[in-house]
């Protein structure tokens, strides 16, 4: 009996269920992290990264060819 | 390049760094989207015309339909995606992370790498080089280099986010990390082959297992280059122009999410009523249907960022661009799910009804993102103002009708054909049995398209156009903002964090270790990974490890040495671009071209060919059909043997003489896959010649022209005629 044998009757049809109950928890999980206390002000922030990103100190030629 | 210099200390602490982005990179990136955009639609523009009327594919070898669709269907995801997103990836991973991309040269080496990698395909899919899989055509050796190229892009990325000096990784960066890491894994594991010749490979899986691994990868081709890509574009530069935040950042972070763990299980909604086992099936389509809500969240959110700035779309045409294109990807979301319903797909599958949910995408969504993220930078990168406001409104206003047109004749193309294929009279037979009517019926509606295609493209004729006048009118130097900000400390000091109590519960309460984990980069990427693995084998595993999947069929056996080599010509001519080889078990199918196809009739086709669409009829059962010389005198001059047929000529079938030493190469290698040829693999040649010479003295004695045996007319014959006939091989094997 090989390998493939084995594993092949070995009843993986489960799998789907298993990877739902998986796949549902890790959800519930993502939820409660994304609404936990005290998130609201943080989140406010990190949507504000792109708006805050070109602010250069200076501009500069180079004097030779920056290509 | 102008290298981090250390600054007086600020009051914070913390020491500021001066440095700068590097544009350049954004520059080529941007000319070398809107170059192959414009190439690979053009290439559209001619097979839609090669549909509506065959002259157009000019009677050469190199430029029928079937060696062109893939060009273009590469051109326009691999070329102008590809290239869109790297613009948009450079410009904004930079400024997000605030750093400069941690090595110019690998940034170079992207990009001189990849533009290789579009004109090694541009030349080899024309003359036939092709590993019969959607999207994934290319062959080995251009296969290995797309590998190469991708993990410098991959490296260089992730060590930029190791220096960035932004702690937190805004959600647009996520959809970047998600994309780099599923199209890695996607592209290495559905191209595992074993190549037999410089350009010539045979899939390591066979049959149902290669349709799964294909549409497994097909899919998520479409949701990891083509959506999670530039989902993270709309996420940096829909705030941009709208110049407000996205709408909700929890939304953002759910969307990706929601998407990462459910894009990966839908791909078998592409092989519903095939030999795949219905399991897998099912499981495709409810998690296709799952997509709604995320897919929808991600629209809502994109468009309501410009709540309270709606004044702004009537004057800006970038904004236009956005909401179109943000529609349309609502659009082409909810077609998807809607479409993976098994009844639903039971008359869309093979009819143009797919093409025009793929163009609502593709033109809508990636092209109007691209578009409007194009106009926003032209003036940026190229530092002058755009050349044209009134030709960028024109470019809306004529893409968005060229769309319409578009998409309206493709649907009304693909119902109609859809519902002529499966019409029974009054008397129980097919209403319209021959299949060139279905295509007659459908040639106005081709015309349609030809006309908004070319009005699309028309649009990126006017960008071109623009973005050469902005790119004149720029600075003899391109000026270079220097940007200042602190460098990360090695370990984070968050805001009013409160002090450690010790013990585990007080840890777990305080969520520290979220804030930990997504920080670091490199543990956020192990997440998605994972996500995108485990759901893959999931999925995998039971598929070609449950033996009742694909039952075995004593009477199916290897195709013959010749029979082998005229599979590989249609291969090469990309047939099965325009032929399915997959009988559905539904009523109408089976009256029209008999049994349905059975999983174990597959299980030595490396690759599997069962094809997406039905330009024309189902080969699977075509094996002893008609006679031989029918068939050559069909290659010949199909319009002959049917009238209105929009089939190109294969003249050069006749002409073209069998490599021979080739075919005894490719037994070996299939051997070596597996496939029971036994002294078959030694007796190639004298096994394919025998057969060739009785195929070639039936066609002569029949009346048709002689000396055919050592032409390569005679192998692809000797193909069609076994397709199907195996598991009838004892009822119904008739002298052809």
């Amino acid at each position: 009996m090989k390998l493939s044998d084995i594993i092949g009757n070995s009843g993986l049809s489960i799998y789907a269920q298993i990877a739902l109950v998986i796949f549902v928890a890790a959800f519930v999980a993502i939820l409660i992290w994304l609404f936990r206390p005290g998130s609201t002000e943080r989140f406010r922030r990190d949507a504000q990264i792109p708006l805050d990103d070109e602010t250069p100190v200076e501009r500069r030629t180079p004097p030779k060819d920056d290509a | 390049m102008s290298g981090s210099a250390a600054l007086a200390t600020p009051p914070s602490g913390a020491v500021l760094e001066e440095f700068s982005y590097d544009d350049d990179i954004v520059r080529k990136f941007l000319w070398a989207t809107v170059i192959w955009g414009l190439v690979g639609m053009l290439v559209g523009l001619v097979i839609a015309l090669q549909m509506a009327n065959p002259w157009f594919n000019l009677g050469l070898e190199w430029t029928s339909f079937g060696r062109l669709r893939p060009l273009h269907t590469n051109a326009v995801i691999f070329a102008f995606g590809g290239n869109a997103f790297f613009t948009g990836a450079y410009y904004s991973t930079q400024r997000l992370l605030k750093a400069r991309m941690w090595s110019d040269g690998m940034s170079k080496f992207h990009f001189w790498g990849w533009q290789a990698i579009i004109l090694a395909a541009a030349l080899t899919l024309p003359l036939g080089f092709t590993q019969a899989k959607e999207y994934a055509e290319l062959e080995w050796p251009i296969d290995i280099a797309i590998a190469v190229v991708w993990v410098v892009f991959a490296i260089n990325f992730f060590m930029t986010m190791l220096r960035r000096r932004e702690r937190h990784l805004y959600v647009a960066i996520w959809f970047y990390i998600a994309s780099i890491v599923t199209v890695a894994i996607l592209h290495i594991f559905n191209n595992l082959s074993l190549p037999a010749g410089m350009f010539k490979s045979y899939s390591i899986y066979a049959g149902v297992q290669d349709a799964f691994m294909q549409w497994w990868y097909g899919h998520n081709a479409v949701a990891f280059f083509l959506t999670t890509p530039f989902l993270g574009l709309m996420y940096y530069f829909m705030p941009k122009a709208a110049e407000g935040p996205v709408f909700s950042y929890r939304l953002s972070i759910l969307h990706f999410w929601s998407l990462v763990f459910l894009y990966i299980w839908a791909g078998p909604h592409h092989l519903h009523y095939t030999s795949l086992p219905e399991w897998a099936s099912t499981l495709g389509m409810l998690f296709s249907v799952m997509l709604w809500a995320p897919s929808w969240g991600g629209m809502i959110n994109g468009l309501l960022t410009l709540r309270g700035a709606w004044h702004k779309v009537v004057d800006d045409p970038i904004l236009k661009f956005f909401v179109v294109g943000i529609t349309a990807y609502g659009m082409s979301t909810f077609e998807g799910p809607m479409l993976s319903i098994k009844s639903v797909n039971a008359l869309a599958h093979y009819t143009d009804w797919i093409i025009a949910h793929v163009h609502t995408g593709a033109l809508g969504w990636n092209g109007f993102i691209t578009f409007g993220m194009v106009y926003w930078l032209l003036p940026r990168l190229f530092q002058a103002p755009l050349h044209s406001k009134k030709l960028m409104e024109l470019h809306f206003w004529i893409a968005t009708f060229g769309i319409i047109l578009y998409v309206l004749a493709i649907y009304s193309a693909g119902v109609t054909q859809g519902l002529m294929w499966r019409a029974f009279d009054e008397t129980g037979r097919l209403m319209y049995p021959d299949f060139v009517e279905t295509v007659l019926r459908l040639l106005p509606m081709y015309w349609v398209r030809v006309v908004g295609g070319s009005m699309y493209i028309v649009g990126v004729i006017l960008l071109l156009y623009n973005l050469i006048m902005t790119w004149r009118a720029r600075p003899g130097r391109y000026e270079v903002p220097v940007v200042r900000a602190a460098a990360l400390t090695p370990r984070y000091e968050g805001p009013a964090e409160a002090p450690e109590t010790g013990g585990v519960i007080s840890r777990i309460s305080g969520m520290r270790y979220h804030r930990k984990w997504e920080r670091l980069p490199v543990t956020f990427t192990v997440l998605t990974t994972l996500a995108v693995v485990v759901a893959s084998l999931f999925e995998i595993l039971p598929t070609f490890l449950i033996k009742s999947n694909v039952p075995t069929i004593a009477a199916v056996k290897p195709y013959t040495p010749l029979e082998l080599y005229g599979r590989d010509m249609y291969i090469a001519e990309g047939c099965f671009n325009c032929h399915s080889q997959q009988i559905r078990p539904l009523r109408y199918e089976t009256e029209r071209y008999g049994e349905y196809s059975k999983p174990g009739e597959s299980v030595y086709d490396h690759p599997f060919l069962w094809g997406s669409r039905r330009i024309g009829p189902d080969l699977a059962r075509i094996g002893g059909k008609y006679p031989n010389l029918w068939h050559v005198r069909h290659f010949e001059n199909p319009q002959e043997i049917a009238a209105g047929s929009i089939m190109p000529s294969y003249p050069h079938f006749s002409r073209h003489a069998i490599d021979w030493d080739a075919l005894a190469k490719r037994v070996g290698t299939m051997a070596m896959l597996g496939v029971p040829y036994g002294n078959a693999v030694t007796e190639a040649i004298p096994m394919a010649r025998a057969q060739a010479e009785e195929i070639a003295r039936d066609i002569e004695a029949a009346g048709g022209p002689s000396g055919l045996a050592d032409r390569e007319m005679v192998a692809i014959i000797a193909y069609m005629q076994r397709l199907g006939r195996d598991i009838s091989s004892t009822a119904s094997r008739v002298a052809p």
